[in-house]
């Protein structure tokens, strides 16, 4: 027993020892490649996924510094690292599922400068892509940005998210006055609800399959549903609103904590019928908001569009009709099929997981559209 | 519960210095080493005794975001006491105590008590503000100073508390008008019952669907 004991500890400080040499080898100016490169031959070769990603950028001399140029760089990352919550447990699985989450913000915020970064994007992005994958993630969050978050959420500051949030108060007093004036003696305001809107629920759900729920009614609605829906869940909660102190605190920290059993569907039901009751224009004296005048156009543009089948065969056609001509395809367009081809056989394991996990009716059609 | 005085905190500062978790450590006392991020404003209360006193801190916890400003702002007025957190393991952090600064004194009652914090003082091999910094920042700009760890809890108690004891002082010294809310400063309910709910029977129109 004692032996088996000595050559445990004495197997557990080989590797120790090893990840203290590549430690030290990272570390020194210039990097010890040399030592880099031993490690990676040797025994066991470089141990985990954390120090291959550390490892494998140097040995092949890449810097990953020249991929964080951007100015929200810092920020995003630190969202992303802290946002555990959001994705599966496995921890190499998080950590890819990360990277690629923070490469699809930066992304999409290089190819649209007019977009600013604000904490509870990445809420919104993980969501697509732990249901998407990477490669159709940031072509969808590219269009949500730009018409349903649009500037109202991603200006340089809050300004205009505060606009919509004044939408609230209106649509209650228009379904229960009493409940209305009671929130309004206790100074509550609406910031309560900001998380669940600049975030679409995805911040303050803890079930994925409600986040998913929710997100197939607000991609299917108006961009200021999701305000209508906040007003549903506090219309839902109105008798324990009323039953608490009237003060600001009290009422904030009351509401700010979502019941985690909300019968979404009548809930769904609801907020779709308080839409048609009372449409936002009804609502809308002052605020000019941008999302708002250019959805409808977003909205004609969405009924134009053909079904998959044809859509691939006229991909399958053009290719043709490129190979006809010689012409070679872009680099650009190369290279980012190598990068949807990693990143979907990457991704693939854990937003399986992670779906099956939730949906477990709706993975195999999934799965099968993927293979 | 019955309380002499409420107080009314707001903690500041740069993203990702600890702010949510200097206060689940204070109200809570445990640390969760990923917090996840406030979007907004978040809100935590503790009661302490000072004097013999019982005193309820109502602590808001704001994000840090530059674009979280405009909103986060308006909860400075009607605030007692202030915690500008930084973290002294990243000097940018460090640099712009002076923007936060400008902000809350701009937005506050100028009575507010002002403690400053340097976070993160277990990480000492990776500190990149000496302790003195800080001390120097805040004799320049007439404020508490004090390092604390939110994961050891060092010190965390005695921010909070320190915090409430300046602005106690302040009260026996007549600085602060005490019937005036917007101070962040309410006296504790006469009567033990609290407020009777105003619970009406009748509630809106409580079922789903049909508002027309």
């Amino acid at each position: 027993l004692v032996e088996k004991t000595t050559k445990k500890i004495k197997h557990i400080s080989w590797k120790k020892q090893k990840q203290l040499d590549i430690h030290q080898a990272l570390n020194s100016d210039p990097v010890d490649i040399e030592t880099l490169r031993k490690a990676a031959v040797s025994e066991g070769g470089l141990l985990t996924d954390d120090v291959r990603r550390k490892v494998w950028p140097k040995l092949l001399s890449v810097n990953v510094f020249d991929l964080e140029n951007h100015k929200d760089f810092n920020q995003v990352l630190l969202d992303v690292r802290r946002s555990m919550r959001r994705f599966p447990r496995g921890i190499d699985e998080r950590a890819v599922l990360q990277e690629q989450l923070i490469d699809i913000i930066l992304d999409v915020l290089r190819r649209n400068p007019q977009l600013h970064y604000y904490q509870g994007y990445h809420d919104i992005v993980v969501t697509f892509l732990l249901v998407v994958g990477e490669r159709v993630a940031i072509a969808m969050v590219e269009k949500l940005s730009n018409h349903h978050l649009r500037l109202d959420f991603m200006d340089p500051t809050m300004d205009s998210t505060k606009h919509i949030l004044n939408y609230l108060m209106p649509l209650l007093e228009q379904v229960d006055s009493e409940l209305h004036d009671f929130m309004l003696r206790a100074e509550v305001g609406t910031i309560f609800a900001l998380s669940w809107l600049i975030t679409w629920y995805g911040h303050v759900l803890s079930d994925f399959r409600h986040v998913l729920r929710l997100y197939d009614f607000f991609l299917a609605s108006h961009p200021l549903m999701a305000v209508y829906f906040a007003a549903v869940i506090v219309l839902h909660r109105e008798r324990e609103v009323k039953s608490s102190e009237c003060d600001m605190a009290s009422v904030h920290h009351l509401l700010s904590q979502i019941p985690q059993d909300l019968p979404y569907e009548q809930l769904i039901a609801r907020a779709q019928s308080l839409f048609t009751c009372h449409p936002p224009a009804e609502l809308a004296h002052s605020a000019a908001l941008i999302t708002i005048s250019t959805f409808q156009a977003f909205q004609m543009s969405t009924q134009q569009q053909r079904p998959d089948s044809v859509l691939r065969r006229e991909v399958v056609n053009r290719h043709d009709a490129r190979l006809s001509r010689g012409a070679p395809p872009s680099r650009a367009a190369h290279q980012l099929v190598k990068a949807a081809v990693w990143g979907l056989s990457a991704t693939l394991g854990v937003a399986a997981l992670a779906v099956a996990q939730t949906a477990m009716d709706w993975a195999p059609d999934f799965l099968l559209q993927l293979f | 519960m019955a309380y002499a005085y409420l107080f009314k905190y707001i903690i500041i500062g740069d993203t990702g210095v600890g702010k949510s978790c200097l206060l689940l450590q204070f109200t809570d006392k445990r640390f969760q080493p990923v917090h996840d991020l406030t979007i907004g404003v978040e809100f935590g209360a503790r009661m302490i005794t000072i004097d013999g006193k019982q005193i309820k801190l109502q602590i808001w916890d704001t994000a840090g975001q530059e674009s979280f400003r405009s909103i986060t702002r308006s909860y400075y007025r009607g605030a007692a006491g202030a915690l500008l957190v930084y973290d002294i393991t990243r000097r940018d952090t460090f640099n712009h105590l002076t923007t936060w600064l400008e902000d809350a004194r701009q937005h506050s009652n100028s009575n507010m008590v002002i403690m400053l914090i340097g976070n993160k003082s277990d990480l000492e091999s990776r500190r990149e503000v000496k302790k003195e910094e800080g001390e120097a920042f805040a004799r320049e700009h007439g404020l508490i100073f004090m390092e604390t760890s939110a994961k050891t809890a060092s010190n965390v108690e005695e921010a909070f508390i320190n915090t409430a004891k300046e602005i106690y002082e302040k009260i026996q010294e007549g600085v602060f008008d005490i019937n005036n809310e917007a101070n962040g400063i309410k006296i504790g309910p006469q009567h033990a019952a609290t407020n009777s709910s105003l619970a009406g029977g009748q509630g809106g129109q409580q079922a789903g669907g049909g508002c027309c």
